[in-house]
């Protein structure tokens, strides 16, 4: 086993610490992630999800436990943090709302000029980051922000924190609010940054669908706790686990449960659409 | 360091502390009326004893409203710069006006004298009595209950045609948006962090460029407020909102025999505080 890219031991947080307010967000989660690694993390709203993304690059330090981020310890004051920023691009919920520039390329841009990068290489990656995102650079570069459509709002944003070059990619659910094309589309763009251009995604996500769908690994929170962890297949396959932990399932997964309970015999694993239609196909033909 | 984006737990407008006590129970119209009542006074009373005494005053309402002190000092701590720098004025330039007392120090338009020192040993115990009024207050009276209590005190203003109702719902607009629009602001500075935004490194003396940075945050911040006044009109119209319509209130007001005896308390208080004589 390599050293894991990101690499979370015993983490804890409390917000509003030494108030009568404080509330517990994270409690002793440990998590590790290989480089190019595709991971889910779901779980209810205020299970800590966000909390513990933001620990990845260094938006809120550790209080207890480590947090290493391929070899920086970013519990450390002295870590060059801009560096490490740089290294995992963190797009948050909604990125829409934070673009600020006039034009489109320049929002794009806007996190390669902060690295004082001469002219010449900021172009190359805003052209390189929209390219990535699927919006013609000649054609959209000049367009103005406020001009766009959620969608492509949206894939502006992400290609503002593309252009950084990251090595880790994490996304606070990324698809919510958009409509099913776009929707589509962008999880097409985020398989694509896995798969070919090699970058570690970490995303979070409500939609089951997408995690059975982009995920190499699962990991369920719930009240600031690590419940378990495991390949969609594990985890969408085990009915008495998303029993336990009150876990969404994709709408293919409750069918095959459906059937199953009806007294089919059928492979509950099975979740991807074509898998899904495959296993009923079996059974009417038989 | 952790806490470099935690800009929610610094704002202590509108952040009210449910403990349940006595204070807290108070009718809003007397509570209000009391707690005017003795800032007046504060602000009238200049002898050192009644100021020891109105502070002692602050220190039982904190008790009494089983509210923790360190409360009312943590908003003491971003007014410190000011009543530094209004002592330093009032020390050095006050002395020819506070005239009377004996004088220690002259020199041109600055003179030191015995009424200057008072003034500004005063006026600073003033400062912090005043917050620490104005804590006991936001922290046991939820911002409902404030605005419903101003805009009953001020009715009689309806008489003149002054939009009563229009302006307390200004005020809870604008109290109830300030914990929203923080935590926008913080997630705006967390965003463009994490595209390599820094806020507030650069030297001092470099106003332009630290105007600059903070561009990414400020611009959209107020498409955000712009965008939510609108979902806001529309959620307001949705429930058939008519400005200058009479409406019927939720809660209906009945002043009890404590609210009485609160607002005789503070009276009693302000005589006492303004009656000592040195």
């Amino acid at each position: 086993m390599t050293q894991p890219i990101v690499d979370v031991q015993k983490l804890s947080h409390v917000y509003m610490q030494g108030t009568p307010l404080s509330h517990v967000a994270l409690n002793e989660v440990s998590l590790q992630v290989q480089a190019g690694e595709c991971l889910a993390i779901i779980g209810h709203t205020g299970s800590g999800k966000s909390t513990l993304i933001q620990h990845f690059n260094g938006l809120i330090r550790p209080q207890s436990g480590k947090v290493i981020v391929n070899g920086m310890d970013v519990s450390q004051p002295k870590i060059d943090i801009r560096s490490l920023r740089r290294q995992v691009g963190l797009v948050f919920q909604n990125p829409e709302d934070q673009l600020f520039e006039k034009l489109v390329g320049d929002d794009v841009a806007y996190g390669p000029f902060k690295m004082g990068l001469p002219l010449e290489e900021v172009k190359n990656r805003v052209k390189w980051a929209m390219d990535l995102v699927g919006l013609n650079f000649q054609e959209m570069k000049d367009r103005p922000t406020y001009a766009l459509s959620g969608g492509q709002k949206r894939k502006v944003a992400l290609a503002g924190v593309l252009s950084l070059q990251p090595k880790v990619l994490v996304l606070d659910e990324p698809t919510a609010g958009l409509d099913p094309r776009s929707r589509l589309e962008l999880l097409g763009r985020i398989r694509r940054l896995n798969r070919e251009e090699g970058l570690t995604v970490i995303f979070v996500s409500h939609n089951m669908e997408e995690v059975s769908q982009l995920a190499d690994r699962v990991y369920v929170m719930a009240n600031g706790k690590a419940v378990c962890e495991g390949t969609p297949r594990q985890i969408f396959g085990n009915q008495e686990l998303l029993r336990e932990h009150h876990i969404g399932t994709p709408e293919s997964v409750d069918i095959l449960y459906r059937l199953r309970e009806r007294g089919y015999d059928i492979n509950p694993g099975a979740f991807l659409p074509e898998e899904t239609a495959c296993e009923i196909l079996k059974l009417i033909q038989r | 360091m952790s806490a470099e984006f935690e800009l929610t737990r610094n704002i202590t407008i509108g952040q009210y502390l449910p403990t349940a006590s006595v204070v807290h129970r108070l009718d809003p119209r007397f509570k209000l009326g009391a707690f005017a009542i003795l800032i007046v006074a504060i602000a009238i009373c200049n002898t050192y004893v009644g100021n020891l005494f109105a502070l002692a005053v602050c220190l039982w309402l904190f008790q009494v409203s089983k509210i923790p002190l360190h409360y009312g000092i943590s908003g003491i701590k971003p007014a410190i710069p000011f009543i530094i720098i209004l002592a330093i004025m009032q020390l050095l330039f006050y002395g020819e006006i506070a005239n009377g007392g004996t004088v220690y120090f002259q020199y041109g338009i600055i003179s030191i004298s015995s009424e200057s020192i008072r003034l500004v040993i005063v006026s600073a115990m003033r400062f912090v009595e005043v917050i620490f009024l104005s804590s006991v207050l936001t922290l046991s009276t939820s911002t409902t209950e404030l605005t419903h209590g101003m805009e009953r005190l001020l009715g009689p203003l309806e008489k003149v045609k002054f939009p009563v109702h229009a302006f307390a719902l200004i005020i809870t607009i604008a109290i109830r948006f300030v914990p929203t629009f923080a935590m926008e602001m913080e997630k705006m500075m967390k965003a463009q962090a994490s595209r390599g935004a820094d806020f507030g490194t650069g030297e001092w003396w470099r106003i332009v460029q630290r105007t600059k940075d903070m561009f990414p945050i400020i611009i959209p911040l107020f498409n955000v407020a712009l965008s939510r006044a609108e979902d806001l009109i529309l959620a307001m119209e949705a429930r058939c909102y008519m400005p200058g319509a009479s409406r019927t209130r939720y809660t209906q007001y009945k002043a009890k025999g404590i609210d009485y005896a609160a607002l005789g308390a503070s009276v009693v208080i302000s005589v006492v505080m303004l009656g000592i004589p040195w």
